[in-house]
């Protein structure tokens, strides 16, 4: 085994966990476009939804099917909740106080959970097969392969229904002009309402792979902050920025992880991110703005 | 014929304390073109806000007055609601969605549709009113130019296919000869549909010749109105709104 092959499994490794950056980034992105609403609780969702998937599939034995729907639609409804009752009264707000409201639903979502729960850890049902994949000569740890490959597959889903459909129109123009969206039939908070549906079920998703490929703890939705980076990379409001972030991320983190040592694998991204930023303010991705007059 | 839109001692206020409009009367009859025509700042876009309900969004409210629809009240309808009632509103400046293409734009438009038309068939009308339109279909809005913008913008009110247009300012900043060719369409809309037009325009030499009933508005107010040939022989209107020199003894 020589240094270069390491290099290339860790690559591997960390673009396969870049896929589920990804797909917790495009659940932040979508909120944000619509109602320029960072969502701070975005890893708090995950975690409680992963919670949600292991009450329905193991405490109520129903198994790992019906499991992450009743997990997906219990997800739902918690979002919608949080949309109309906390964020919709805020419209209008200054954008601080209304990530203050998000930091706040964060923390009651982990406080509630701790109480449910409890602070151990759990195991949930193991919904990924653990046998490591072979690329070529290179192992990828079972677990990390397929959660990124049903990650990507449903960031690569999500990016073309909001490209081709009607409600990806519609958020477009709401996300562009809020009063000329309304002037042509679009209810802007029905749009809004929709990207909370979007972002609960990237975060479910995401919740339950994170906990398969981890543990499930309270602190499960930490990883939401490295998801920081990735949007900030990616640019705040691109919709198809967040993949290709996602990957260059996870991969700057395995690979500083293997050359520097992993006390640097938490900082390199925001250091890319910033330097990102000194160079091209809007992300590499998030759009200027044509203008012509 | 009745009355299509019925606006009725309408006073609006912006931030709680800026009066905008203090008395206006207007209607507006099924069919009809009709001209709002005043200086900068008279009301006359604060009109259009305020029956397409633009206003809340500007933190602007109407405090007296009303505002009926074919005899229903259409005061307290959200704006996305009193668009699907048949008001299309065509905004000062086009606003066209300039990252997406000419047809996105014009798919934005379909949740306004009041009717089951299709969206094929929409679109057909949309491109054969604006050919050109047609031929930019797959391109991204903001590249198109100023006619062609006002063009779209005026295509996605078709595709909701509107009782009315409130059209506001769409001469402002093109060329004379893209002014007339967008203003015989919008008259062949008129006639061809029976869609009408509330029509605020600075240009008032062409609001007057394309309009058959014109209201002038000073400080928030209606101070004259008639058909547009009693306005064109006005006195006043020749003068300050028309720039022709007049003798008047």
């Amino acid at each position: 085994m020589n240094a270069f092959h390491f290099f290339i499994e860790y690559s591997i490794v960390g673009i396969a966990s870049g896929g589920v950056y990804a797909l917790i980034a495009l659940g932040i992105v979508v909120i944000f476009k619509s109602s320029q609403t960072f969502n701070f609780a975005m890893g708090e969702m995950m975690m409680l939804s992963a919670y949600l998937f292991y009450t329905a599939a193991v405490t109520f034995s129903l198994g790992i099917l019906a499991g992450m729907v009743a997990a997906l639609l219990g997800s739902i409804v918690l979002a919608l909740v949080i949309e109309r009752v906390a964020l919709r009264p805020m419209m209008g707000r200054p954008f601080i106080a209304i990530v203050m409201v998000t930091f706040g639903i964060g923390s009651i979502i982990r406080g509630v959970v701790g109480m449910i729960w409890g602070p151990n850890d759990l195991q949930i049902p193991a919904i990924l097969a653990r046998t490591p994949v072979l690329i070529g000569d290179f192992f990828i740890p079972g677990k990390t392969a397929r959660a990124a490959a049903i990650a990507v597959c449903i960031v690569l889903a999500l990016i073309l229904y909001l490209r081709y459909s009607r409600a990806g129109v519609a958020l477009r123009a709401a996300a562009a002009d809020t009063i000329t969206a309304a002037s042509m039939g679009i209810d802007v908070r029905r749009v809004v309402a929709f990207t909370w549906v979007i972002a609960a079920i990237t975060g479910c998703i995401s919740g339950v792979l994170m906990a398969n490929v981890n543990t499930l703890t309270p602190h499960l939705g930490v990883v939401a902050l490295n998801v920081l980076a990735v949007i900030i990379l990616g640019g705040m409001n691109s919709i198809g920025g967040v993949l290709v972030a996602g990957v260059i991320i996870g991969w700057l983190e395995a690979v500083t992880g293997l050359i520097l040592g992993t006390e640097f694998r938490e900082i390199t991204p925001y250091i890319l991110a910033l330097l990102v930023l000194l160079v091209r303010p809007t992300g590499l991705f998030g759009s200027r703005g044509i203008e012509r007059i | 014929m009745a009355a299509a839109l019925e606006v009725k001692d309408l006073e609006v206020v912006y931030q709680g304390v800026i009066q905008a409009l203090s008395n206006l009367s207007l209607s507006v009859p099924e069919g009809s073109i009709v001209a709002l025509l005043g200086v900068n700042g008279a009301g006359k876009t604060t009109t259009l806000k305020a029956i397409s309900n633009f206003l809340p969004l500007e933190n602007g409210r109407v405090t007296r007055g009303s505002i009926t629809l074919g005899g229903e009240d259409i005061l307290k309808l959200p704006p996305h609601l009193v668009v699907r009632r048949g008001i299309f509103h065509v905004r000062e400046g086009r606003h066209v969605f300039a990252e997406m293409t000419v047809e996105e734009n014009l798919i934005a438009a379909t949740f306004a549709q009041r009717t089951q038309r299709s969206r094929k068939e929409a679109f057909e009308e949309v491109y054969a009113y604006f050919p050109i339109l047609s031929q930019r279909r797959n391109q991204a809005a903001g590249y198109l130019s100023g006619g062609e913008q006002q063009m779209l913008a005026i295509g996605r009110a078709l595709v909701a296919d509107p009782a009315m247009i409130l059209l506001d300012e769409p001469s402002l900043g093109l060329a004379p000869l893209i002014v007339r060719e967008i203003f015989e369409i919008v008259a062949r809309i008129n006639r061809e549909k029976n869609v009408s037009i509330l029509l605020v325009e600075q240009n008032a030499v062409i609001a007057l010749k394309y309009a058959s009933y014109g209201y002038v508005i000073e400080n928030g107010r209606t101070v004259l109105e008639g058909t547009t040939a009693q306005l064109s022989a006005d006195q006043d209107i020749r003068r300050f709104y028309l720039g022709v020199e007049t003798h008047a003894h």
